[in-house]
């Protein structure tokens, strides 16, 4: 395969899967301008570690282990990033839906998920996504029983989260 | 609309499937702009880090040739050769520092699990901040009156002892540490004032403690996220 080939087979398989990059973007970062800094990276990483992607996998669990690992490590070191401001022909990625205006249980999710460590927004991602317990263990690199025990913690503390959130 | 008080994970893993199928029409991916983008030429933020440690590296190497030939020069005079021997033992400890992270950032395989790549990342940044903290605290010893005297004497042939004398030397060496705990509170106490370079701020964080004390709290929180069962 040629590197033309190549690049429009990856930026095929980026548009087909390119709810994963919005999702993983939108649960990291709140700022507009970061969420598109962070899209990038994402792509660039993506990349540069196609040429390794083993066909027989899922190309979403391939796409959910790297975007993630990009973004948990962006948002160690967000705080001290020089912010620049981009204009909208240069954003990768846009929705026309965009954060600010998603329906009200969408939004209140997403507050949520601002509010879990890096690790746990990765596992309440796959979750959400519907991947097996198999999947998610495979993408964070932890054993299943766990991924059992964190998703059942994770649901007591929503409930908590959530109705606390609708009291309030 | 769901009633909050009563809702689950479950039920809202169903919301998420249906925001998740309007995504599909609401996002718009610029293809024109990937195009246009050549990946092959743009470096991932770990692969730049790379190559500026290579070059520190390399420039520390043409430092440490200098230095070794210096030495070598003056090998029958201690009062060069001593400051001279303790900037090239500064250089080859930088140098060696500077290869450990570019190993350990080459290493790096966003493609592996998440547990293991996040704990490469944070043990990288953890050893950054520790080099960081060590170079300039050390730094500002022996790149003063050391480096003083020795480039005096190797590029102009200036013997500063001459001038100053010994204890002029002693003075500035024990100032010189003294000012390290100095340093170290400074930041501390006005380190978050510095300005809004993000450099900067960074800088006045490591030399502070409070970045590697962020590193080491984040690889326990990873070790407790991988160990549990």
């Amino acid at each position: 395969m040629t590197t033309a080939e190549l690049q429009g087979r990856f930026q095929s398989l980026i548009e087909e899967h390119k709810k994963i990059l919005y999702k993983v973007c939108n649960s990291y970062c709140r700022n507009r301008d970061d969420r598109e800094d962070l899209a990038q990276e994402i792509i660039v990483q993506l990349w540069r570690s196609f040429g390794g992607f083993d066909e027989r996998y899922r190309f979403s669990t391939w796409m959910y282990r790297i975007a993630l690992n990009v973004a948990i490590s962006f948002y160690r070191r967000e705080s001290t990033k020089a912010r620049h401001v981009l204009s909208d022909n240069e954003r990768v990625l846009e929705a026309v839906d965009e954060r600010a205006n998603p329906p009200d249980d969408i939004q209140l999710l997403y507050q949520v998920i601002d509010g879990l460590d890096p690790l746990n927004k990765a596992l309440m991602l796959l979750y959400l996504d519907g991947n097996s317990y198999a999947e998610v263990a495979e993408v964070l690199g932890i054993s299943e029983t766990n991924v059992a025990t964190k998703i059942s913690r994770l649901k007591k503390t929503m409930k908590e989260q959530l109705s606390g959130k609708t009291q309030s | 609309m769901v009633n909050f008080e009563e809702v689950d994970l479950d039920e809202l893993k169903q919301k998420w499937a249906e925001h998740d199928r309007k995504l599909d029409l609401n996002i718009h991916l610029n293809r024109q702009l990937l195009l246009a983008t050549n990946l092959n030429r743009v470096r991932s933020p770990l692969r730049r880090m790379a190559f500026f440690l290579g070059l520190e590296a390399a420039i520390g190497v043409v430092v440490a040739i200098v230095l070794g030939g210096f030495i070598h020069d003056n090998i029958g005079m201690a009062r060069f050769v001593m400051p001279a021997v303790a900037l090239h033992l500064w250089v080859i400890a930088n140098i060696a520092a500077a290869i450990r992270m570019m190993v350990m950032a080459l290493q790096i395989d966003y493609d592996k699990p998440i547990a293991t790549i996040q704990k490469q990342l944070e043990g990288l940044r953890a050893v950054r901040i520790r080099v960081t903290q060590w170079a300039l605290l050390t730094g500002q010893l022996v790149w003063w009156t050391p480096f003083m005297i020795v480039a005096l004497k190797g590029f102009f042939g200036i013997d500063v002892y001459r001038f100053v004398g010994l204890n002029f030397v002693v003075v500035n060496l024990l100032f010189g540490a003294a000012v390290i705990p100095v340093a170290i509170w400074l930041s501390r106490k006005y380190g978050e004032r510095v300005g809004q370079s993000p450099f900067m701020r960074r800088l006045m964080r490591d030399l502070a403690g409070y970045n590697l004390n962020a590193a080491t709290g984040f690889l326990a929180t990873i070790s407790e996220f991988a160990g549990e069962r």
